[in-house]
């Protein structure tokens, strides 16, 4: 014990004491030394808190009567300090002090109490998180419990035998009927040993099965080899036997191939398959056909049945197909697959080569576009001489020019099925002639050859497939080789044309004075807008003579200072139609056909006399005998001029034709006929 | 007949039947065809009753003159004459009443005829052609009874003085002669090209159109166009025209002429060009007009294309009637 806490103790205990000394003396005369130490608590724990209360009643009771009994004596006019107020103002202190130990018990009392709720709330919370320890662990237990009785178990999935067929059928080691029969669990248990023993006798015997597959296996493939083995030998004996098969001229293998492959054709291109082989057999030997494209992709295609029915039907499937696409919004995009779609070929193409008698071959390639149900045709010309020389020729062989009007007004720039026109509308197709370039020509005539027939306004004989065909195979097959040949020749005479040289063959060289003074100067093609800007054609233009499937060209014939300009339309057609010329000359000023008779007569002379010009059939050499016969006219043009006129000096062309007259007639026209044998110029 | 062929058509000769319904048109090719002046002038015409009622083949070379008479039709082809019946013709019977050829001296080449006129005087056809003579055929006795020579190059065209029984014609040598019609001798000889006013040395001499009215005498070709009074035999007025002239008529108080160029020119007696109208070909051959019938008076011009164009008003093309 600190004598500083001694000290403090002490001075409480003094100034208490000095609150009520009396009861401190008494007090701690009763207890012992060495509890000198006052303890207030010990003391509070020896109390009775309801005689407290009393004392605390007691004491205020007292104090007020003693108050009271002051006041009193006061009013009695005791004086101040007298030894009865001085009395009882002593007892009134030591009732106060009285007061003041009984605030400080209560206080104490108070805190001993909060102490003592505080202990047992504590308590209190311990129990609760313990209670709470065991709900969740009860809680646990019941979720574990559940996930238990949840339970499945594996075999359930597991399809097993009836009992009753289990029973029948396990043996009994396994099935244990006296274990089992009381028993679901053990009966289960049992089954599904069963099950086992059954998979695996089975899985043995699978493995077994498989052993023997693969033993037979092995031997077919062993008998394979063998047939492939024999494979080269029968080659060789088909590779032998091929002469002879060509010197018989029986070429079996061949067609075999082709026969099959023609299978896989669509009806159109099989028709003309079947009518081109018939007639190249029995009318001309110099006409081949091959089947070229994809066979695979053909036969994915001929697979379903819809190849037997009509093609009709097939482009309706088409279009409905359309229909349901057309409700989506479409983009661009969209469009063109569509239009790719809708301008699909067919995989397999038929090339047709026509041979010619200098050797050249027309390569003709027919393809057939399924969903338009049209055929087209594309061309190429081989020739044993190099062509390239003349560049005028550049459109004559061009495939897109080449088989141009072979029948009348035939363009092949417009599909000839006038259902195409409805397909168009629906994908924004404008014409098809913008398609021409990629897929080829759809000409009346290939049609024809295809067996398909397009009601037109012209209602002829109907015929449809194969004798439509056959009907028109020979005249197309004569006129194609027709058109190759005047093509060529004409090829051949625009090269010599571009060297000013017109080459003119001796059986028409009696057309012709054996002098002509005449030069041909250039020959060039011109476009046909050329053509039709220029002033002196214009008659031919409104005539409706210049056709835009027409080439043209431009000659320049020069004598001395006068220059012959022709302007030349030639058909497609050619010879069948013959060129058109119009002239333009300029010496002494410019005049034309149009103005000066003269001039007139000689476009008459080369347009309409022709037929003298033809030379001999078919009349490849027209064309350049009409130019020839240009020059001869000039000159007698040239020559007979102006004889009249006195004017000074030499003429310029001195005449050199022999003419009977120079002028007749009421307009003046000059003598452009050329009579043979006597070599003298008359007129019409 | 094919389109290149049409396209180098010219029509060179025209001549309406004596009722005035019809025309008969003479082409390069040596055709003739008929077309009916009331189905084309009637108000519910089609584009077909411009067409020919009937087209045939008369002639080998060009047909150059046609002729009517009272009931026939004459044509001139490569030296040679024939007489058809306009009533047959109508009925589409094509059948030549007779042909008949001048005496011509041999020559390599058949002579053109290239002008044909009636002298009513003694009913006489008076034929100018190639030969550079002109052949009177008595159309009486159906002979060729005498020939007037004195041309030194071929005969364009010929012309008739009624009164005066004087023959005219004018040739490629640029003369225009006067015959006597009685004696076959030439009275007067003018040389057009001589004189100033009318000579055009760029063109040439020749007369290629000759006609007579009184004592009035048309003339032009290679010089220009000129109005002569016969009795003094002197140009009174020569008219600006550009090309050659081919044919010219009087019409009432006008000069019609046609010629190298694409219009008709109305000219007056004066020597003024008073209007120039357009036609369908680029140069034109003939002009005709209709005096046989007061409905049907019209104007007919041919040239060098397969169009004939029709007047019925003069200032104006109506519409074309085309082979």
């Amino acid at each position: 014990m600190s004598s500083e806490a001694l000290k403090k103790r002490k001075s409480k205990v003094l100034r208490s004491e000095g609150g009520t000394p009396e009861m401190k003396r008494g007090r701690g005369e009763g207890d012992p030394q060495d509890v000198r130490v006052y303890s207030e608590e010990v003391e509070l724990d020896g109390r009775d808190p309801e005689q407290d209360f009393l004392q605390y009643k007691e004491s205020c009771e007292s104090l007020a009567t003693l108050m009271s009994e002051i006041q009193d004596l006061k009013a009695n006019g005791a004086k101040d300090g007298c030894a009865e107020v001085e009395q009882k103002r002593m007892q009134s202190c030591i009732h106060f002090m009285n007061l003041k130990k009984l605030n400080r018990l209560a206080h104490m009392r108070l805190k001993r109490g909060r102490d003592q709720t505080h202990e047992a709330k504590q308590k209190v919370d311990v129990l609760h998180l313990q209670l709470q320890n065991l709900l969740y662990e009860v809680m646990h237990l019941q979720k574990e419990i559940s996930k238990c009785l949840e339970f499945k178990s594996k075999h359930e999935e597991i399809d097993l035998v009836s009992e009753e067929e289990f029973y029948q059928g396990a043996p009994q080691e396994i099935s244990r009927p006296h274990l089992t029969k009381n028993d679901p669990h053990q009966l289960t248990l049992a089954r599904l040993d069963w099950e086992l023993e059954q998979r695996k006798r089975l899985a043995e015997k699978y493995k077994e099965s498989q052993a023997t597959k693969e033993k037979i296996q092995k031997s077919i493939e062993v008998k394979k080899e063998h047939l492939r083995s024999l494979q080269p030998g029968l080659n060789a004996i088909m590779q032998a036997s091929l002469p002879v098969q060509e010197y018989l001229s029986m070429p079996f293998e061949q067609t075999q191939k082709q026969t099959e492959i023609a299978r896989h054709l669509p009806p159109p291109l099989y028709v003309l398959f079947v009518q081109a082989n018939a007639y190249g057999q029995a009318c001309d030997k110099n006409l081949t056909l091959s089947i070229s494209g994809d066979v695979d992709e053909a036969k994915a295609l001929s697979k379903p049945p819809e190849d037997s029915q009509d093609d009709e039907s097939d482009s309706d499937a088409e279009e409905e197909q359309e229909k349901t696409k057309r409700r989506r919004p479409t983009t661009g995009g969209q469009l063109d697959d569509k239009r790719r779609e809708m301008l699909k070929r067919h995989p397999l193409s038929l090339c047709l080569d026509l041979k010619c008698k200098d050797g050249s071959i027309l390569h003709l390639y027919f393809y057939y576009l399924m969903n338009l149900n049209i055929m087209t045709v594309k061309t190429k010309v081989s020739t044993t001489t190099d062509l390239s020389t003349a560049i005028s020729a550049g459109d004559l062989l061009k495939s897109d020019t080449l088989l141009s009007c072979l029948y009348t007004s035939d363009q092949g720039r417009e599909t000839p099925n006038p259902a195409n026109r409805y397909q168009f509308d629906k994908v924004g197709i404008v014409s098809f002639a913008d398609y021409v370039e990629e897929l080829g020509h759809p000409y009346m005539w290939v049609q024809s050859l295809g067996g398909l027939h397009f009601p037109s306004d012209a209602s002829e004989g109907v015929r449809v497939g194969s004798s439509l065909s056959a009907s028109h195979m020979e005249s197309t097959m004569k006129l194609l080789r027709g058109r190759v040949q005047s093509r060529l020749a004409l090829h051949k005479q625009f090269a010599s044309l571009e060297h000013s040289i017109i080459p003119v063959s001796s059986e028409c060289q009696h057309f012709f004075p054996a002098k002509i003074i005449s030069r041909l100067a250039r020959w060039t093609t011109i476009s046909d807008q050329e053509y039709m800007d220029l002033q002196y054609t214009r008659h031919v233009t409104e005539a409706g003579l210049a056709k835009e499937t027409d080439l043209y060209f431009m000659a320049v014939v020069e004598r001395g200072t006068a220059r012959l300009q022709a302007a030349v339309v030639m058909s497609p057609r050619y010879p069948e139609i013959s060129p058109l010329f119009s002239l333009s000359l300029s010496w002494k000023g410019e005049r034309s056909g149009r103005t000066d008779d003269n001039l007139r007569a000689m476009e008459s002379e080369v347009n309409v006399f022709k037929n003298e010009l033809q030379g001999p059939r078919p009349g490849h050499q027209l064309l350049t005998n009409q130019i020839s016969r240009l020059c001869v006219c000039l000159d007698v043009y040239l020559e007979t001029e102006g004889q009249d006129d006195s004017v000074e000096g030499p003429r310029e062309f001195p005449r050199e034709k022999m003419c009977l007259r120079t002028v007749r007639g009421p307009n003046r026209l000059k003598p452009f006929k050329y009579n043979h044998p006597q070599g003298f110029f008359s007129h019409r | 007949m094919g389109p290149v062929e049409l396209l180098h058509m010219s029509v060179f000769s025209q001549s309406f039947s004596p009722c005035g319904r019809f025309l008969a048109a003479g082409n390069n090719y040596g055709e003739i065809a008929l077309f009916s002046l009331s189905a084309a002038l009637s108000p519910d015409a089609t584009r077909l009753s411009q067409k020919p009622v009937l087209t045939f083949t008369a002639h080998e070379g060009p047909v150059f003159s046609l002729l009517s008479t009272d009931c026939r039709l004459l044509s001139a082809g490569n030296g040679e004459v024939s007489a058809w019946s306009w009533s047959e013709l109508i009925k589409k019977n094509v059948k030549p009443l007779w042909t008949k050829r001048p005496n011509y001296k041999s020559s390599l080449e058949i002579p053109e005829i290239n002008s044909m006129i009636i002298n009513p005087r003694d009913n006489s056809l008076v034929v100018g052609g190639g030969d550079n003579n002109i052949h009177i055929l008595d159309l009486e006795h159906g002979v060729f009874k005498s020939v007037l020579q004195g041309h030194s190059d071929y005969v364009h065209c010929v012309s008739v003085r009624e009164r005066e029984a004087e023959i005219l014609s004018g040739g490629e040598d640029g003369a225009v002669r006067i015959w006597d019609s009685r004696t076959g001798q030439t009275v007067h000889c003018i040389e057009v090209y001589k004189y100033e006013e009318c000579a055009r040395p760029q063109f040439g001499k020749w007369i290629s159109c000759l006609t007579t009215d009184s004592d009035w005498m048309l003339c032009g070709g290679g010089p220009s166009l000129s109005l002569w009074h016969l009795r003094s035999l002197s140009p009174t007025s020569t008219f600006p025209l550009s090309g050659c002239q081919r044919q010219a008529a009087f019409y009432q108080d006008m000069i019609l002429a046609v010629g190298e160029g694409q219009s008709v020119s109305h000219c007056l007696l004066g020597g003024e060009v008073k209007a120039q109208i357009p036609c369908s070909s680029q140069s034109l051959n003939t002009l005709q007009l209709n005096t046989n019938s007061t409905e049907h008076r019209v104007l007919t011009v041919g040239g060098s294309s397969d169009h004939i164009d029709v007047f019925t008003n003069l200032s104006y093309r109506a519409f074309s009637l085309s082979f």
